[in-house]
């Protein structure tokens, strides 16, 4: 659950904390050694903010991380890309974890804050799953029928006007406006309105603070519809097959449809550094796109880069 | 009183504690003003940031739309209207106190009146226990246990009798039933089981306040317990009870985190008992992290605040006001 991962990285940090404190009485074993070897090296922190969706990811490198440079410390906190780009123009993060290709309007606030170039590193793929609950028979949807379920204006809202085996009001679980996953479900599903602008998700969506708490909300509501990313399966809920058009076949979501385009809602997710990325930084992400950094992203339920 | 104090002998014996008296003195004024200065430096810097969005917000959507779309895709204005947060804030607040009130005066009259020896204390205890449980845990209850069980509760086949009293009595807005397990009345409940414990023990010291001399004036007269309380402690104790409902409501309206876990988080105007809502507290909560600091969202968020700080002073004063009463009788 995100609960538990956000205790982690509550507790990375606390743990970051208390070595740069006293990092000589350190009892790690890793990092003692690490410290007999030079011992005046500085532990270094590395802050990483970002998207909700990467925080599990993020915490899962962090900790691989320091096995294989105990004097880094990854100090990884979620609350959605926007508040990572956010971050990165305060200077209160060295990387962003970002769900979404950054927004030009963000690139220039980070170069006018700082008089660098904003720095995309994309790391991995996602493919947003639609969650639908076990109850429901329904297997396969089609982004027109999404769009008239989500956007603003549209017609179907009712579980009937998409399959008339099964009944009632359709309940549109979703993500708080400040994460990626939100910006990206709305510029692919709801499309556009008439006069070419971005058309709106509609009102009464249930817009929760994490992507486990949406699957576990669709587990808990027999009607509801859901989107979040792949790794957040649990028994409770079906993916619903993706097609393009109403009444092709639909696309389960999956490594090779999402890497291959097959998938309509796959993405790809990113890295931001302010410049160019230096030294540690650089280093970590350096590994990030090694092989075993790329293990973890497919540990993690995303789909590597290769 | 210097000088007094030099000619008492004790004081003689340790001059020490006259060295250390005024900064002492200081401190202890210093901290009396503080919650005051705090106050104050509050509501200036939510106004403060509030402040640039004051002329340029359109107050009447604010007030009147609940299209409520703060960071719009590319291209689109911003639409703030905030109906459906504050219908949300007060249909969950007066659904807590719904339940609270009866509860909490009921408890308060039972631990002040009725209950002896070992049970008041315990009660006692337990209600501040109850007092001391953090509010996101309070959320998780709604959201794993108490909602579920409300979904068993509110659910029908379509064309039921239930079903069609459901949609009657606006229990539920469709003859199935509660959709989510999170909504109005899952956040309600668990706002009334928060305030509950402020309500009793406020409640129970306005009962204890009411001098034995009434009690025993009206057993004298032949009444019972219950229309001794009824007839004469309720009414000699009316302000400070009155005082410790509207303190509960104030508990109610500013929480946060129960209410975004346990309410579902949806905006819109209920229609019925079991339809999802969204507060404002849950709203500024889940939106502040994303905004960036003078961003025209941030400012509307601290309007937000700012109604949010007006419903709680209204609350807060009239209760003050209330209390005065109660002192004023007493005096008189």
């Amino acid at each position: 659950m995100n609960y538990t991962t956000l205790t982690f990285s509550a507790a990375v940090m606390a743990t970051a904390f208390a070595f740069s404190g006293c990092g000589k009485k350190s009892g790690d074993s890793a990092s003692t050694s690490a410290g007999s070897d030079a011992p005046k090296k500085k532990m270094t922190e590395i802050r990483a903010k970002g998207s909700d969706t990467m925080i599990q990811l993020a915490t899962a490198w962090a900790e691989a991380y320091r096995k294989v440079d105990p004097n880094v410390m990854i100090n990884a906190n979620g609350g959605g890309s926007g508040t990572g780009i956010a971050a990165l123009v305060n200077g209160t993060a060295d990387i962003c974890n970002a769900s979404r290709e950054i927004k030009k309007e963000e690139a220039e606030k980070i170069k006018a804050a700082t008089g660098k170039d904003v720095k995309e590193t994309a790391i991995a793929y996602d493919a947003l799953a639609i969650y639908s609950n076990k109850a429901n028979p329904l297997t396969d949807i089609s982004i027109e029928e999404l769009t008239e379920i989500w956007a603003e204006g549209g017609v179907d809202e009712n579980w009937e006007q998409i399959n008339p085996a099964f009944t009632g009001k359709i309940v549109l679980i979703g993500r708080q406006s400040s994460s990626g996953t939100y910006d990206y479900f709305r510029e692919h599903i709801c499309g556009k309105t008439a006069d070419k602008k971005q058309r709106e998700f509609r009102q009464g969506i249930s817009e929760l603070v994490g992507s486990s708490e949406v699957v576990e909300n669709v587990v808990k509501t027999p009607t509801a519809i859901g989107y979040s990313g792949m790794g957040y399966k649990t028994p409770g809920v079906n993916w619903l097959k993706v097609s393009k058009k109403k009444g092709e076949p639909g696309v389960e979501p999956g490594i090779d449809a999402a890497r291959s385009g097959a998938y309509p809602i796959s993405r790809k997710l990113y890295i931001y550094t302010v410049g160019e990325p230096e030294g540690e930084t650089k280093a970590f992400i350096d590994w990030v796109l090694s092989d075993a950094g790329q293990k973890i992203v497919a540990a993690e339920g995303f789909v590597p880069l290769k | 009183m210097h000088d007094s104090a030099h000619t008492t002998p004790r004081r003689r014996r340790l001059p020490l504690i006259d060295w250390f008296e005024k900064p002492i003195e200081l401190l202890i004024r210093i901290s009396g003003w503080s919650s005051i200065i705090g106050v104050v430096t509050i509501f200036l810097f939510i106004f403060r940031e509030a402040a640039p969005m004051v002329p340029k917000l359109d107050w009447w959507q604010f007030f009147t739309s609940p299209r409520w779309i703060p960071s719009p895709g590319a291209g689109n204005a911003p639409s703030y209207g905030a109906l459906g947060l504050i219908v949300g804030t007060f249909a969950t607040t007066g659904l807590a106190l719904l339940v609270a009130v009866p509860v909490g005066l009921g408890a308060a009259v039972y631990i002040a009146e009725f209950a002896k020896g070992k049970t008041k204390e315990t009660l006692k205890i337990v209600i501040e226990l109850l007092a001391a449980i953090p509010s996101i845990v309070w959320g998780f209850i709604g959201l794993m246990i108490l909602g579920p069980l409300l979904q068993k509760l509110f659910v029908a086949e379509a064309g039921s009798t239930w079903g069609k009293i459901m949609v009657t009595l606006h229990l539920a807005s469709t003859e199935t039933g509660a959709a989510q397990p999170t909504n109005l009345l899952c956040g309600g409940i668990i706002l009334a089981l928060m305030s509950v414990p402020l309500i009793v023990s406020l409640a129970e010291d306005a009962l204890r306040a009411v001098p034995d001399s009434f009690r025993e004036a009206a057993l004298a007269l032949g009444a019972n317990q219950w229309e001794t309380v009824r007839r004469v402690l309720f009414p000699a104790a009316r302000n400070g009870l009155l005082a410790a409902c509207l303190l509960g409501m104030g508990r109610a309206v500013g929480e946060t985190m129960a209410v975004l876990l346990a309410t579902g988080h949806s905006n819109r105007i209920p229609e019925a008992l079991t339809d999802p809502v969204r507060t404002i507290t849950a709203t500024i909560a889940s939106e502040m992290g994303e905004t960036a600091h003078g961003d025209p969202h941030y400012q509307v968020l601290f309007i937000l605040g700012i109604v949010l700080f007006i419903i709680t002073c209204g609350i807060n004063v009239a209760a003050d006001l209330i209390i005065k009463g109660v002192k004023k009788q007493g005096h008189a």
